[in-house]
């Protein structure tokens, strides 16, 4: 080899050294880069890599009845879930096939949950059974974006449907959402009755675990042995006043019927029993949403989500006149020796009807026959004296008007007229005696709900308490610890123990001697009642009882209220009258009667406008 | 005789360091704690390539005992049987994910590409060798030197192996520089590797590079022509990348070079395996986190973790330490065979150990620039320590053809 070459192959090695040495440099300076100024940036995206948090949901707490059988609990279901940015589109053929189901419906899901959001996971079907789920789990590996989750829906495992009182559970809406710090999308929140109203206790908290996975999604078991996780802390359980077998045997009772009912003990104000009928299928809204169901009950003319035990308004009619007995005591109007003839009308500028036999009655026997001759000449006096708004006062504490303040939501206060009332609805100084006559009798402006009405007999019950009604008497926390609620139980300054005693002479007479006894009268129980019927002028008449018994030592007070059923003494009268007898002796020996409730259909609306019975 | 101590023992323990690394990496990405979701013919790599390893150390033995002048006179006869190798494979290889790259011979599966390397090394050292030097006047040695590494490139490509053909493509520059093609032309032939590279991250950038270049490739020719040709070669690798990026790649293609430019466009599209090696690497930090501890490796956020990404599985659980020891590793083999290339009496010799000396080159800046994300990623492996047999051997016969040169350089005479 010549120098030459010698020297330019030694430049030339030179050169090639230059490369190497450069490329060294370059690899050499990057994983300083990565591993040591960097590595603070890559450790925590490693560790969030392999480990996945995951939210554990905590089980919601129970509802119990009075007795401590369980009417509310949860089942699980398997869902699964889609994040729609993770899934590839090819594998729809074998995820149908997993699902056993069509593809093109697969398709319209997915299109839904991209729809919703394409990086958030949606459940992509709910409810399916354990063969698919078990498949799904197994299958996960090939099937990028696809989750599984294991959920639960609520259970109702007696007879006891009561759809108003305990309420549906929905997905959180974005209101809700942004309401709340807790509530995070996708969360079911109880969205009426008291699912909704104890919301905060039920839900319980969240847990946090943390499961080692890896790149495919596969998780390979509890970080630290689980030593980060947060378990979750079971709802708080909640014990109603409620009793399963007479919510039960009313619901049956209430059954193809419009009405509401609502029976009370009245010596703590908690709800035996609630009912507004028609209900609608709790079942049915729990899980997986049957939208048919849920649009039916939206567009049903009868609203059956409407809670008429609570809500609705309707003048109370001859119910009213025990009230309106205690109040003229009170004002010093009547005295039980008070006695007022009745030729078959009450003549005050006009004739107000009376369909009571003719003669004369004293408070008893016009409570018991209802006639309304006497309390038309009562509410004259009042309204001639210029006392509406001591009458509504009174009136309003009795629970009447007023909100109770029960523990559901939806709850609509009733009208109980003064003067400020009827300046609003009439006009100043337009209106006059003429206007407050009915009011005497349950007719007109005023109007109620059975949840009302059944305070209002409470306190006829319990010697002149006003009661808090309630559905929840107590709270169990997951360690057993219990709370409970302390409702208020107030005596009515006013009320005298002899006005109570006439008011339940008259009420028992009715039950014995009135127009309410053959469907009313238990044998053995004394029981005290009264029944109304309030004139609808756009249909039937809707039927009233009100009733407490024993009527020595009450242990339960009910008022029914029946939609477009005409006289209560037939319609209302057995409803209340079959319950007490049940809640009493645990039995029901009146088959005669028992069937007569099935059988019941509220009638076509009878042409003749009737005031009393 | 020679002297056994003329023998490279430093060449030998730098070779037995890299393969064990390796498969310390391979066992640990292969046999660790949650290896049971991975295929069983995966999990059998480790026990594989060690059989692959002894092989490999028979064959680096009996190399030793071949007279060098063979690897010159056979250089013709094995480069055809290779090409003839690569042509049956096209037509009755194995296809493995997508490249019909491999021929079984009874129980063993060869990459006919792989050993082709070698062959197409030793044709074109015969060749170069044979002939007058390349200068600038006389540029017809440059064009076979070219023809006889393009034959195998378009085998190649028809196989789809394109990661190995830039290997080719890789060398040949270094090929020809070694053999006197001049300085300038030879940068002007890697110029359009470089402003291409440039112009991906920002065509701006492109325009700079091809600036810089011409003046480079000014001082060392100044010649008129070649200034000229440097400029508009620059002007159309800036403009072909643009044009390719933008309208001629497919869509798959271009998300590979968008998830090298900005892997945060689709993190778990593209943009996934960038990501996620230099997480690997990064989270190993000073000292690793560990022999089967690296949570990427165990659970498998890394593809092809015992070939391509290998280099990660290392960083990862032998953090800084294990990574710049692999980097020494090579920089000393690297120096060393360029050490023993000079020494080299015979320019057949000092040719083929700068050629293989730079197809390890090639190999160890696009593995670990790919898995470092300085590189869009080319899938090729990491000499001695990526898993994979054929590469494993062909790699060890070309290192024991070094040694053997070497230790027969004064036997080894250019004067027959």
């Amino acid at each position: 080899m010549s120098t030459i070459q010698k020297e330019k192959s030694r430049a030339a090695i030179r050169v090639l050294q230059g490369i190497i040495i450069f490329g060294f440099l370059v690899m050499l300076g990057r994983i300083i880069q990565l591993q040591i100024i960097d590595y603070e940036t890559y450790s925590p995206l490693s560790m969030q890599n392999s480990l996945r948090m995951e939210l554990v949901k905590p089980s919601r707490g129970l509802i119990y009845d009075r007795k401590g059988i369980i009417m509310v609990e949860n089942q699980p279901i398997y869902t699964i879930t889609i994040t729609p940015a993770k899934f590839n589109p090819d594998k729809v053929p074998i995820l149908a096939a997993l699902l056993k189901i069509d593809e093109e419906l697969l398709f319209q899901r997915i299109r839904e949950a991209q729809n919703f959001s394409w990086h958030r996971t949606s459940r992509l079907f709910t409810e399916v059974s354990f063969e698919v789920f078990s498949a799904i789990q197994e299958n996960l590996w090939q099937l990028p974006g696809i989750g599984h989750t294991i959920e639960s829906k609520r259970h109702y495992p007696t007879d006891v449907n009561a759809s108003h009182i305990f309420g549906y559970l929905r997905e959180a809406n974005l209101e809700e959402l942004q309401a709340s710090d807790y509530i995070r999308m996708g969360d079911y929140i109880g969205k009426s009755g008291i699912e909704h109203i104890y919301e905060n206790y039920l839900r319980g908290e969240r847990g946090t675990e943390y499961i080692r996975v890896n790149a495919y999604g596969q998780a390979l078991g509890q970080y630290n042995e689980g030593d980060l996780n947060i378990p979750p802390v079971k709802g708080t359980d909640l014990i109603t006043t409620l009793d399963a077998d007479i919510q039960a045997l009313a619901e049956k009772l209430m059954e193809n019927k419009q009405g509401g009912l609502v029976a009370i003990d009245p010596h703590t104000g908690g709800i035996i029993a609630m009912v507004s009928a028609p209900q609608y299928d709790l079942s049915k809204l729990s899980g997986r949403i049957d939208f048919n169901y849920w649009q039916e009950l939206n567009t049903d003319p009868s609203r059956p989500l409407f809670n008429r035990a609570i809500s609705a308004r309707q003048p109370p009619g001859s119910t009213f006149k025990p009230f309106m007995g205690i109040i003229g005591l009170h004002m010093g109007l009547i005295t039980p020796q008070t006695q007022v003839y009745n030729p078959g009308f009450y003549f005050r500028g006009r004739r107000y009807g009376d369909l009571a036999d003719p003669g004369n009655y004293n408070l008893v026997s016009a409570i018991a026959f209802s006639s309304n001759t006497y309390f038309f000449w009562m509410m004259d006096r009042i309204a001639s004296r210029g006392q509406l708004n001591t009458w509504s006062s009174l009136i309003q504490d009795f629970g009447m008007g007023p909100l109770n303040n029960v523990d559901l939501p939806f709850e609509r206060s009733g009208i109980i007229p003064d003067s400020t009332y009827m300046n609003r609805t009439f006009g100043e100084r337009r209106w006059g005696i003429g206007d407050l006559m009915s009011l005497g009798v349950g007719q007109g402006m005023v109007s109620v709900s059975p949840l009302q009405m059944a305070v209002a007999t409470a306190s006829l019950a319990n010697g002149g308490y006003r009661v808090q009604p309630h559905i929840v008497s107590a709270v169990r926390e997951p360690n057993g610890e219990m709370q409970y609620t302390n409702p208020v139980f107030e005596k009515i300054e006013w009320i005298q123990p002899n006005y109570l005693t006439e008011i339940n002479r008259g009420m028992m007479n009715a039950l014995m001697e009135g127009g309410s006894r053959y469907y009313g009268y238990i044998p053995g129980i004394s029981i005290a009642g009264k029944t109304g019927t309030a004139q609808n002028p756009h249909g039937e008449n809707h039927g009233w009882f009100i009733a407490y018994a024993p009527a020595d030592n009450p242990q339960i007070a009910i008022a029914v209220l029946m939609e477009n059923s005409g006289f209560g003494s037939v319609s209302a009268t057995p409803i209340a009258s079959l319950l007490i007898e049940k809640y009493l002796t645990g039995e029901i020996k009146r088959e005669h009667i028992y069937n007569h409730v099935l059988n019941f259909k509220a009638r076509i609306a009878s042409s003749q406008p009737i005031e009393n019975e | 005789m020679n002297d056994k101590r003329e023998f490279s023992w430093v060449v030998i323990l730098i070779w037995i360091g890299l393969f064990s690394i390796g498969l310390t990496a391979i066992y640990s990405a292969t046999q660790g704690p949650v290896s049971q979701f991975l295929p069983s013919y995966i999990q059998d790599n480790f026990f594989r390539q060690s059989l692959w390893v002894a092989l490999s150390v028979v064959a680096l033995v009996s190399i030793q005992f071949i007279s060098p002048r063979l690897f010159q006179e056979g250089a013709y006869i094995v480069y055809a049987i290779s090409i003839i190798l690569m042509i049956i494979t096209i037509f009755f290889g194995v296809e493995v994910s997508g490249s019909k790259s491999w021929l079984r011979i009874g129980p063993l599966n060869f990459q006919t590409g792989e050993i082709t390397k070698l062959t197409t090394i030793l044709a074109a050292a015969n060749y170069l060798t044979s002939r007058r030097n390349i200068t600038s006047e006389n540029l017809k040695t440059a064009i076979v030197t070219v023809m006889i590494f393009a034959l195998p490139v378009v085998l190649l490509l028809l196989q789809n192996e394109a990661g190995v053909a830039i290997v080719y493509i890789g060398i040949l520059p270094v090929v020809l520089f070694w053999s006197g093609l001049p300085h300038g032309i030879s940068l002007l032939m890697v110029a359009p590797a470089i402003i291409g590279y440039f112009t991906v991250l920002n065509w701006k950038w492109g325009i700079l590079a091809t600036f810089i270049l011409t003046v480079i490739i000014f001082f060392l020719q100044r010649r008129t022509w070649l200034t000229v040709t440097s400029l508009v070669f620059g002007a159309l690798v800036i403009i072909g990348t643009e044009v390719a990026l933008h309208h001629v790649l497919q869509p798959h293609q271009r998300a590979r070079i968008e998830a090298f430019t900005n892997p945060q466009l689709d993190p778990l599209g593209s943009g996934w395996n960038v990501l996620q090696a230099k997480t690997a690497i990064g989270s190993g930090g000073l000292q690793g986190k560990g022999f089967m501890e690296g949570t990427q490796t165990q659970l498998r956020f890394l593809p092809e973790q015992w070939t391509d990404f290998i280099f990660c599985v290392v960083g990862e659980e032998f953090g800084f330490i294990g990574s710049s020891t692999i980097l020494l590793l090579y920089v000393f083999l690297f120096l060393k065979l360029l050490n023993i290339a000079s020494n080299q009496k015979h320019p057949f010799a000092q040719l083929v150990i700068v050629s293989i000396t730079f197809v390890y080159f090639v190999h160890f800046i696009i593995n670990i620039g790919s898995a470092t994300a300085v590189l869009p990623i080319i899938g090729i492996p990491l000499p001695f320590i990526s898993y994979g047999g054929t590469a494993f051997l062909t790699n060890t016969i070309m290192l024991a053809i070094c040694l053997n040169l070497d230790f027969n350089k004064r036997t080894f005479s250019i004067y027959r």
